[in-house]
Order: C-alpha cells, then structure tokens, then sequence
C-alpha cells in the first residue's frame, strides 16, 4: 500500500457516510477479459471425452490425457474426466484446484450472423439486436448502480480505446501505460500546462477526470511495483493491462470494473495444436490470468475476473490447419466467490445432429445468464433488466 | 471560459465581428517571410468545416483558395486531383525507394533484410509515405479518399506476408483506384495478394474451404452484413474463390489463380447459379457485388458518415446509393452528391488521431521528417496499417473518446520543439502578420486553429491564467497555442 494515499484521501473516494439514501455499498471489482476474433473454445476447454471431437479435428485435435503416443507436455490436461485444459492453459490449473475458477461451457450469444463485427457490438451493448440501447452493459451498469464512488479511475479500459462495452452516461478512460501518463516536463512548466488545461476543460468531466487520473497515477511507481506472491506476468499488453488493474486494486483508488481485450483468435490459418500460433495465445492469457490471480490474492473475496469471446468456431478444422467462425463459446469466471474446480453448463455434444447451422457448438447458456449472476451476487446490482434489455436472465448458479 | 465543444459549434458566431476587426486590426496585413504564407483571413464556421472534411487539416493556402474559388469550384480542383502539381511532396518522398518496388523487389529485399534484422524498413518506409503525403500533399482530397479506402480495405501490416505486399496494395489498389470505380478498386483488391494473404485466402483450398475473405469480400468490402447473404452464401463464394492465390516462385507474391485447387463443382450464390469457369465464376460474383444496391448503399452510408456526419442524413445517403447505381459506382460522382449536398449540413465529427496529429501539423505549418510523430498515433491507438481486424480503424467518434492524456502530450512537446525532427515556428507565423501583441497573436493562432479567433473573453481568460502561472509572454504563446490544441473543441473537426 502507498503512504500517499491512505494519509490524504482523494475527495472522490466513496464517502459513503455522508451517502445519500439510494447509495449502495459497491460490490466486487469487476474484470472482463474480451478475447478477441472469435476464440476456439474447442481446444482450450478440451472435450476429450468426446469422440466426435477427434473426428472433426484430425490434425488440430488436442491428443488425449491418455494418448501414448504423444508427448506428455502436449496431451490435454484433464479436469473432470470429459473436459481438460489445454495444455498451454496449464497455468490456471493452480485456480482449477482452489476451486476459484469456474468454466461454462457452450456458453454464448443467440446471434448467428457469424461476424465477428455484428457479434461483438450486440454482445458489448448487451443487446439481442440493433434496435436495443446504443451504450454498453457495463456503461449501464455503472449507471444503474449509484455507489457514491466518483472516482475517475471508477471503470478504466485498458488500451488506447475504451471497450464499446464501458459506454454509456459515465464517462470512463483509456488507460495503456501507467508510466507514461503524465505531461513531460520541469516544475515550472508543468504549472503552466497545468493551469491551461484546467481552463480549456474547466467544463469538461472527461478532461478534468483525465487530470485528476495524472495526479492519481503520479503516486503510483509501475517502475517499483512487486507483484505479491513471487507472481510473474507475461511481457505482454495482456500482462501489463492485468498488473496495471492489480496496482489500482491495491492502491484503492477507487477501480470498480477493468475491461481489458486480448486480440489474435481469428484463427482461419495454421492456428496449431498443442504448440503453435494459438497454442502461444493461450499461454499469453493463462499466464496472465494466473499471475493476476496470484498477485491479488488477498482481493479475492471482493474480485471476479470474467472471459469471453464473441462467439466460437467451427466444431470441425478446414483445410489451413484453421477454423472457420462457428457459434457456442466458453467462459471463464474466476474470483474468490465461484463455484469453481467445475466445467457448468450442459454440453450439447458434437455429433452430427447436435451441431447446429454449417457444423457448430450449439449454444445451452446465454453469455448474459453468467453476467447478470456476476451483476445481482457480487455486484450488488439487481437491474438486469437494464442492462440487458428485453432479456430475462436464468441465473446458471456458478457463483456461491 | 473553458473552450467546449459547444464553443465549437458557436465559433460561426464570432466570425463576423472578427472580419470586421481584420479590416482594421494589424493582423492579417502582410506577406510571408520564409514561411512564404499569405495572412490569413477568418473563416465562417461551416467554410472552416468544409475545408475540415475536404483536407487533414486546411493551410493558409487552402483557405486563401477556397476564400477565392468557392466550395463547388474548390471540390473540382481536389477532384481533378492529377491535374495538381505536387512536385515538392513527390520530393520529400524520394529517399523510399520501396514505394515503387515490385512484390518480389519486395520480397527479395525483405529476405536480405532479415540477415540485418531490419524487417521494419518496408513497413516503416510506407508508413512515412502516408504521413507525409497527408501532410505535405497538395491533393489533399485524395489523400482524404486513400485513408478512406485504406480502412474500408483495411489490411494489418504485420500479418505475414503483408508487411511487404501492403506496400504493393497501397500503390495498385487503394492509390490506383481511391477516386475511380468502385467496381475496379474491389476488383483490384480481390486480386491483391496482400488481402489474399491477409485474408487467408492462400489457405482456401477444394479439399477444405477457408470462408475468411469470402465473408469479408460481402460483409465488410461490398454488401454490409445485413446486406442480404446467408451463411450458405458465404460458404459458396468460398468455394468460388478457391485457387485465388499468391505465387511461390517466379515472380513470387504476384497474383495467381491454380487452377489444381479449385473446387470445379457448381456453386448457388445470392439465387444466381454459377457454372464451372474457374477464376471467372469468383469474378463474375464480384461484378454482381459491385453493382448490387446493398452495395451502393453500404458504401454510400460509409462514405456519408465519413466525411457529413456520423449519423449520416438518410436522404443524402439515398441520393449518393442513386448515383452509385446510376454511374457504376464512379467514386468522383458519388462523392461530387455527398459532399455539394452533405458539407452544408455537416455535423461536427470528433477527430481520429491521425486527423487530430495531422491538422495540428498542417495548421500551424509545421516542418517535420514525420519519424517520431509514428510513436505518437501508436500511444493514441492509430498507427498507420496496425488495426488487426478487417473492419478498419472506427470511423465514429465514441470509441476515439476517453484517451486525452496522449493527445495532451503531443500538443505540449509539438509546441515546445521537443519531438524529434520537428520543428514549430510560432514566431515565424507570427511575423508573417507582423503581430507582437499577445491578444492579437493568440487570435492569429486561434484563427489558424479554429477558422476564427476566440471570443476575447475565451482568449483573455486563458492568456491570463497562464500568465499568472508564472508564464513570460513568449511561454505564454506557446502554452496557450499547445492548451487550444489540447483543448476540447480542437478535438472535433
């Protein structure tokens, strides 16, 4: 923790005695891991129970737990006996075992136009189509859900733009490097840019939160941070995006939802088995998340960390040693208040007959069942009916 | 006394007591020193507007131009882009010889380089190019349309191959084609290697289709995704496009059509029934495309949203599909509609950062070799051909709101002379009116920035808040002029 900022606290902290009636206590922070282009869900939560699955994919299939004819580092980690992780997810085996880490299976959205453009506005606003609100489902709920927190940092998109997702009534901010945001310059000239900046947006929340965020972060030192628990994060955008949300969770300034992507799954050509293009994509995220998890596991209590996907892909590989856009996805909920250590949802098979359209993973869970749980358990926000419009949730029981 | 975009919208409001002030005022008296400028005159908002969406930023010269001929007189000239003499931007791009270099040139320079780990001098060399033909180019309203193009036929340059065949896409298809048919610009990128290969296309084969580019050719490059196609429909046009393909040896990352690949069998498209052809039943899919009124109608919704207002006017939209229709998709008659009828209704449109980093550049005439303003538009989420997916960077304004700290940074060093191989002239412009009263410097500099100058209460606020923070006047200029660009209303165009 940093002395600067338990010893004077920032006007905007939650102040929740002086807190008008209809405030309520905030909940959990809030992570949301969008991966990018459609991941292949199909061989990270390997359904290697299923023998279809090694039919359809004779060259991409992750080999079996038991496969003596490959290596043991390239085989599927099992999990439950019909599910097991790909091998380069073996990180989050730690979060598997401790039963914080739940994984819905065939979880996704009803949309069918198989772009990847139409899927992730729908699923960023929350919306079964066009006609719905145009902000996001977090800018609603954010808007929804009056916890006496002004903070600017209250919902931050890590990146250069925040995710359609965020938008909405509360203005939020882009944040990419925590070091770099800052003006350059000696005491002197600060001032003066300072003073200009402060009367070109005298007006202007999102301006005046932008300054208010340089004085937050100017207290923090991305140069001296050690993560807890010895935790290693990959040098990437992902694992930078994850240790710069765990610097502001601990700095308690105020963080309540961090909405981070992860790009690359658009996997059409040579995406790989067991090692590989995507298989390097998946250490990327499980790394990540592993080291997030290990960093802020003293946050655990009050944390959930969310992963989704546009929408799946194809059951059955094409002939680039690739997948082509399919449907059913896979989410991951991790947090310190999950039924972890199991694969929920029910499995709609890979058989002929059980595949939908061109040859796709069925969807049995709609991705807004899982987040309207996250919102109304840990979020203290019972307004699902506003955030996803038109929709009445069947709250799937993956959390406590 | 805060600059808002509200202030934006009202600057129209004070152009005509400035005018007047002009005639009298010592401001806008003389000839350039060595900027070879003209003094520049105030603009009304909406000719200020215009000029906003018709270049990446207006030069005095653009405003002395268009103050002389009009908008329709000014459209034409821009329209008739090869007829304009752009020998000293022709110059500045001269040191980058793989410009004109062909995909195996490319190809076999790109092998040397890897033994001098210098594989970003291609990519690196056409990202140059475009900076600086945005910004020294006197065809501005073509460069307008090449980055048009170039996100509606985005490609990510550092997606295999593409980090040398982008070089050849930009020069044979978005520059060939940005202001000609529509018809000829897709067709040329359909046999573009570099979208091939972005686009996995190299990968679709009989055995095994690959759908990438098919669905993409229909939602993104031609019809919309609620353009009338189906599932099947994408999975045919895949079928079609099997074999389209790059070569491998002779005159390698050249176009080729393998014949061995193709799936011969028959094909249903969109209702139409494609016979074996080999490369022309793909060909002749794209002619339908090309023609189809989804298409007129995606296009001219982008091109309307692009350059009059992000909620495009529906009827300005089906006035442009017409024309579209009507002319086969000429790109010159189509936007001649858009712009005569759209630009005296345009709304403000929020800057990208390439438009943000581009107008302060040209604005304040800024002299730069353009290297490190690329590390800039990264930081502000715009480097030139880094957007991954093939919809291409976002054209409306939201999702650019909410990253102000990068755009800050870049106005302070951009004033203060402290990025690389840049240089800002205050002075220099200053003396081109022969000004040296602060109030009057800052109106010159706020008309460059604004079309007009501030509302002198506006003004005197901010120079004396700066003052007061300890500024001498000389600072005090520069952190003024680097606080409007940072300011809100600069923000939008």
């Amino acid at each position: 923790m940093l002395p600067t900022l338990t010893q004077t606290l920032p006007t905007w902290m939650p102040r929740l005695a002086f807190a008008p009636h209809n405030v309520v206590p905030r909940g959990d922070t809030l992570v949301v891991v969008f991966l990018r282009g459609a991941a292949d869900v199909l061989n990270m939560v390997v359904p290697h129970g299923e023998e279809a699955y090694y039919q359809l994919r004779p060259s991409l299939g992750i080999p079996h737990p038991d496969d003596a004819n490959t290596k043991n580092e390239e085989r599927t980690i099992d999990l439950d006996g019909f599910f097991g992780f790909h091998p380069s997810m073996r990180a989050l085996l730690d979060a598997w075992q401790s039963r914080q880490l739940a994984i819905i299976h065939a979880c996704g959205a009803p949309d069918e136009s198989r772009s990847h453009f139409k899927a992730m506005e729908l699923m960023e606003r929350g919306v079964e189509d066009e006609r719905g609100p145009a902000s996001g489902w977090i800018g609603r709920h954010l808007a929804t859900l009056n916890t006496g927190n002004s903070s600017p940092l209250r919902a931050v998109g890590m990146g250069t733009r925040p995710q359609r997702s965020l938008s909405g009534s509360v203005p939020v901010s882009a944040l990419r490097s925590i070091v770099d945001f800052h003006l350059r310059g000696d005491q002197r000239a600060l001032q003066q840019m300072r003073t200009a900046l402060n009367t070109v947006y005298k007006d202007d929340i999102l301006g005046q939160d932008t300054l208010s965020i340089m004085d937050t972060l100017q207290t923090l030192n991305p140069l001296t941070y050690f993560p807890s628990h010895s935790a290693k994060y990959p040098d990437s955008e992902f694992g930078l995006a994850l240790k710069q949300t765990a610097m502001l969770i601990k700095a308690n300034v105020g963080l309540e939802v961090s909405a981070i992507d992860i790009g690359g799954w658009d996997t059409h050509f040579a995406q790989g088995a067991s090692i590989g293009q995507m298989a390097n994509l998946m250490e990327d995220l499980a790394d990540g998340l592993a080291a997030f998890h290990a960093d802020v596991q003293d946050h655990m209590k009050n944390l959930t960390i969310v992963t989704m996907s546009e929408f799946g892909r194809r059951a059955s590989e094409n002939g680039s040693l690739g997948t082509d856009h399919g449907h059913g996805s896979m989410m991951m909920v991790l947090g310190g208040n999950v039924l972890g250590g199991k694969v929920h949802g029910k499995w709609p098979g890979l058989r002929e007959g059980q595949l939908i359209g061109p040859g796709d993973l069925a969807v049995t869970t709609d991705y807004r069942d899982v987040l309207s749980e996250v919102l109304v358990k840990r979020l203290n926000n019972s307004a699902t009916d506003e955030i996803f419009p038109n929709y009445s949730a069947r709250l799937p029981n993956v959390i406590t | 006394m805060a600059l808002t975009r509200r202030d934006f919208l009202k600057l129209g409001a004070f152009v005509a007591a400035s005018t007047a002030l002009a005639s009298c005022a010592p401001v806008y008296r003389r000839l350039a020193g060595n900027l070879h400028l003209v003094p520049w005159m105030p603009l009304n908002a909406h000719d200020f507007m215009s000029l906003n969406r018709l270049t990446f930023g207006p030069r005095v010269e653009d405003r002395a131009r268009f103050a002389e001929i009009g908008l329709q007189a000014f459209i034409e000239e821009q329209l008739a882009f090869d007829s304009i003499d752009d020998l000293e931007c022709e110059l500045r791009l001269s040191p980058f010889k793989t410009l004109n270099m062909e995909a195996n040139e490319l190809e076999g320079i790109s092998n040397q380089l890897f033994d001098n780990y210098d594989r970003e001098k291609i990519p690196h060399e056409l990202r140059q190019a475009t900076l600086l033909r945005q910004l020294y180019s006197k065809r501005q309203l073509y460069e307008v349309m090449v980055e048009f193009w170039s996100d509606h036929f985005n490609i990510f340059i550092e997606k295999g191959s593409c980090f040398y065949l982008k070089t050849v896409d930009d020069r044979e298809v978005i520059r060939k084609h940005a202001l000609g048919s529509f018809r000829d610009l897709v067709w040329a990128s359909a046999h573009s290697p570099a979208m091939l290969a972005y686009l996995d296309n190299q990968a679709n084969e009989k055995s095994h289709p690959n759908e990438n580019y098919a669905r993409e050719l229909m939602e993104l490059h031609t019809l919309g995704v609620d353009g009338g196609y189906a599932q099947r429909d994408v999975m045919e046009l895949a079928r079609c496009l099997t074999g389209w393909t790059v070569k491998e040896h002779f005159w390698l990352g050249d176009f080729v059509f393998k014949d061995d690949i193709h799936d011969v069998g028959i094909k249903n498209i969109l209702g139409m029934t494609i016979a074996n052809a080999g490369i022309k039943e793909a060909e002749q899919v794209i002619e339908t495309l090309a023609a189809h009124p989804s298409t007129a109608r995606f296009i001219a919704t982008k091109l309307t949203r692009r350059l009059v207002a992000d909620e495009p006017p529906r009827e300005l939209v089906e006035k442009a599909a017409q024309t579209f229709l009507n002319t086969k998709g000429d790109i010159k008659a189509i936007l001649r509609v858009i712009l005569l009828d759209g630009l005296p209704v345009a709304q403000p449109k929020y800057k990208r950062p390439a438009n943000f980093v581009l107008s302060a550049l040209r604005m304040l005439h800024v002299e730069t070799d353009g290297v490190a303003i690329h590390d800039h538009l990264l930081r502000m989420g715009q480097s030139y051909f880094n957007w991954p997916m093939p919809d291409g960077y976002p054209d409306r304004g939201g999702p650019w709101q909410g990253n102000l700290m990068p755009r800050w940074q870049f106005a302070f060093e951009l004033i203060r002379n402290e990025i690389k191989g840049t240089k800002t002239r205050l002075k220099a412009l200053m003396d081109v009116s022969e000004l040296d009263d602060l109030q009057d410097e800052v109106d010159a500099v706020s008309s460059l920035l604004f079309g007009a100058p501030l509302a002198s209460v506006t003004r005197d606020g901010l120079i004396n808040s700066v003052l007061s923070a300890g500024a001498t006047e000389e600072e005090t200029l520069q952190i003024v002029t680097a606080g409007l660009l940072a300011s809100p209303a600069f923000q939008w165009r």
